[in-house]
């Protein structure tokens, strides 16, 4: 669905023009039917990735690839494809129902009244519908994003921080709607700095640290990339063995882990003593755990694109 | 393909109706041109109520022309600036269209309200029984065709510069303004002074007259029309050799600015 090789992206800046490496050798491959979450740092390149698939950037070098096709601007690719930028940049002097209307319209689609009212209803915008955008709060301009975003059918959909801004129900909402819109077969490239959100949503990470792909994986190997211990609950009244770290008493009722080289140690253990053993797996750890190892720990990832 | 034109069309129409700095800038102009008409209420005889009503319509047709000047810059400097058209290039809509979209409504508005102004002056020519003349008819289509060169001038330099670094260009960059310096170092060096320095920037203020957008490109011909408001049969042609400058004016700079445009970062 997506390509992207070797994609450098330089802006110059500031009064001496100093060159900023927004992405530096960036490669990555989104499939078709993926919900691909963008994670890294405030500055790391997500968004400018996101802007070279969109077309609205053209990079300094490299190859980029959507449904086949180099994206540029106003490309008729973008019949199947719909954005939702990080900040609410649209026209402000329309109203509610007709920036929605008028976004709408650009998809070359005639768009019945009704649609217009049932979108704008799903999203509790109706009863202000003759707002103006600039009179708007952010969560409701970030709601006609949304509205945009979900008027048509899309085969592709991007989303720059998605539930910015918006209230606790509604991200709830727009997280249903998105998992219905992704099991209906579109694919979903998403950046977000709300790791537990992409834990719940995606199903393929890539992290992105000054401007380069270091990790690029199905979640579920992300979130046992650390395959170092295990978890473990027995049921132990007296001594536990040493090597059992972290250890939580719950009643008779032991919890901890165990380095992976001890773990038939431990088996050993449990059966001469005749312990129950309720729980032994390969201990999870979370997005954010492995974010920071990649990031920070400098974790060799497993780059499988 | 005309759906889309229709949509951007009406949006930009939202945009001019809602725009606060057009509209005090209108009311402005407005509240000037109505204390300059407040003599004629005193006047007594049918001259010099003509002349009167003459000089509000040279007014609000200069007036026009600045109007014009200012649609073309804001409707372009004012999307770029607030970064929206990124929600329009995102969707299939390429800058092509949404710029022939927002260079039509500049035009649009242009030519109603040209069309306005010469009705009104029309219908008070009537009411005070104030001789109807061709001129009328020739300054407001004259006006009309010059003001879509100003639309299109305005457009490309709002898509290359900052709003206000445009208008300074604008204001300076123009050839009536190199007209008038190249016939001053004309004047000199055939007065005697024919150093170098002199030659070379009469020539330079030559070749910037000839190249730089003209408001009235045959206004030198057309002058005696604008004083007086008769009009005789050979004057019309010159109409139609403004509309030709206008529209090669218009498509280069609508060539500059959606190249200009499809080269920025919409981000």
């Amino acid at each position: 669905m997506i390509i992207a090789e070797n994609v450098r992206m330089h802006f110059r800046r500031g009064p001496f023009r100093r060159q900023i490496h927004a992405l530096d050798d960036l490669s990555l491959e989104v499939r078709d039917g993926d919900f691909f979450a963008l994670v890294g740092q405030n500055g790391a390149g997500k968004s400018t990735a996101m802007y070279c698939f969109l077309g609205l950037v053209q990079p300094t070098s490299g190859k980029v690839e959507v449904m086949g096709r180099a994206p540029y601007l106003g490309s008729p690719l973008y019949e199947g494809v719909a954005y939702l930028p990080e900040e609410p940049h649209y026209h402000l002097y329309l109203t509610v129902e007709e920036a929605t209307r008028y976004y709408a319209s650009l998809y070359r689609k005639r768009v019945s009244d009704k649609t217009i009212h049932d979108s704008l209803e799903r999203l509790g915008l109706a009863e202000f519908k003759s707002l103006p955008l600039s009179k708007c709060s952010k969560g409701m301009k970030q709601k006609v994003g949304i509205a945009q975003c979900l008027i048509h059918e899309t085969h592709l959909l991007f989303l720059d921080e998605p539930t910015r801004g918006l209230d606790p129900l509604a991200v709830r909402d727009f997280r249903e709607t998105l998992r219905e819109i992704h099991q209906r077969g579109a694919t979903i490239v998403m950046n977000s700095h709300v790791l537990s959100e992409i834990e719940m949503l995606a199903n393929r990470v890539a992290i992105i640290d000054h401007g380069k792909v270091v990790a690029q994986d199905d979640l579920s190997n992300l979130l046992t990339l650390n395959r170092e211990l295990y978890s473990v609950a027995i049921e132990a009244n007296g001594a536990v063995p040493d090597y059992l770290a972290s250890v939580e008493r719950l009643g008779n009722l032991v919890k901890g882990s165990i380095p992976k080289e001890r773990l038939y140690d431990f088996m050993e253990y449990t059966r001469s003593c005749g312990l129950l053993v309720h729980e032994c797996s390969l201990k999870k750890i979370s997005l954010e755990d492995s974010f920071f190892n990649i990031v920070k720990g400098g974790a060799s990832p497993g780059s499988s694109a | 393909m005309a759906e889309l034109l229709k949509a951007n069309f009406l949006t930009n129409l939202t945009y001019y109706r809602r725009s606060r700095l057009l509209l005090a800038f209108m009311i402005v102009f407005l509240c000037l041109t109505g204390l300059e008409s407040l003599p004629i209420f005193f006047s007594g005889s049918g001259v010099q109520i003509f002349n009167a009503l003459h000089q509000i319509f040279s007014t609000l047709n200069e007036f026009l022309l600045v109007f014009a000047a200012g649609l073309g810059l804001f409707v372009i400097s004012s999307h770029l600036r607030s970064r929206s058209l990124k929600m329009v290039f995102t969707k299939p809509c390429p800058p092509a269209l949404w710029l022939a979209a927002a260079f039509a409504s500049a035009v649009g508005v242009s030519l109603l309200l040209n069309t306005v102004i010469l009705g009104s002056a029309l219908v008070v020519s009537l009411v005070w029984h104030v001789p109807v003349r061709a001129g009328l008819l020739f300054v407001s289509l004259d006006n009309s065709v010059a003001s879509v060169g100003l639309i299109a001038y305005l457009m490309l330099l709002a898509t290359l510069v900052h709003p206000a670094i445009a208008v300074t260009f604008a204001v300076i960059f123009n050839a009536d303004m190199f007209y008038s310096v190249y016939t001053w170092t004309l004047a000199v060096v055939r007065s005697g002074n024919s150093s170098a320095t002199m030659r070379f920037l009469n020539g330079i203020f030559h070749y910037l007259y000839l190249i730089l957008p003209m408001v009235h490109a045959v206004g030198r011909k057309t002058e005696s029309v604008y004083t007086s408001l008769r009009v005789v049969r050979g004057d019309w042609k010159y109409l139609l050799y403004s509309l030709g400058y206008v529209l090669v004016l218009s498509a280069f700079c609508y060539t500059m600015a959606l190249f200009a445009l499809q080269r920025k970062k919409h981000i």
